[in-house]
């Protein structure tokens, strides 16, 4: 079993933070720690000021029955997957100090559930023997 | 005093189930029982998986009509 996820998380359509929640989830369902670095466009979503979730373009004719099947499987939000998972396990969210100051967010602009803002250095370094995801 | 927990995560979605499950878990102490019921076809997979990771006993997997029933006994605590 690995020592730990890294999960990049980049992208920032709505069904994105889908494999964000549910492999955060399940790594702290098991044990294993995770470390969350946000950056890109996803880091919208990680302040208090959220923007409303976007589907990918392509794909916008499948987002009504991902919704509707997500609300039948009374499926909670991505956020609310999070928060209890790190509430569950050893979860950890840090967001990129790069992008943040790219887009102007400070760090009393972070959501609560943001545990800190880094550089790729320490995130790297913190991660070093983790398995690793891009999203 | 054994206790035995009953956690029912019929309907909802993987990882619901294993979430219900870890949920319940934090509560309990060694020697209790959690019986699993729940109706996501990868639970069966999930939850022998679960038991390897963390050390606990599976007692019972069993599949009726469509439900699964996981019964676990709590032993890796520490």
């Amino acid at each position: 079993m690995t020592k730990g996820l890294a999960i990049v998380m980049f992208s920032g359509e709505a069904e994105k933070f889908i494999p964000l929640a549910v492999l955060t989830q399940t790594a702290a369902n098991l044990g294993v720690p995770v470390k969350i670095f946000v950056t890109g466009y996803a880091l919208a979503y990680f302040t208090k000021n959220k923007p409303e979730p976007r589907f990918t373009k392509e794909f916008e004719d499948m987002a009504p029955k991902l919704l509707e099947g997500m609300q039948r499987m009374q499926l909670p939000s991505w956020y609310d997957i999070i928060k209890e998972a790190k509430e569950t396990g050893d979860v950890k969210i840090y967001a990129c100090s790069l992008m943040a100051e790219v887009m102007g967010v400070k760090k009393e602009d972070l959501d609560p559930i943001v545990d800190d803002m880094v550089g790729a250095a320490f995130f790297m370094t913190e991660t070093a023997e983790y398995q690793v995801i891009f999203i | 005093m054994s206790e035995k927990i009953v956690v029912d995560a019929r309907g909802t979605a993987c990882p619901g189930p294993i979430t219900k499950l870890v949920r319940a878990y934090r509560q309990a102490k060694n020697g209790d029982i959690i019986e699993v019921l729940a109706t996501d076809p990868g639970f069966k997979p999930d939850v022998q998986a679960w038991v390897k990771r963390t050390g606990n006993e599976l007692v019972e997997l069993t599949e009726e009509n469509g439900v699964i029933k996981a019964v676990i006994k709590v032993t890796a605590k520490k």
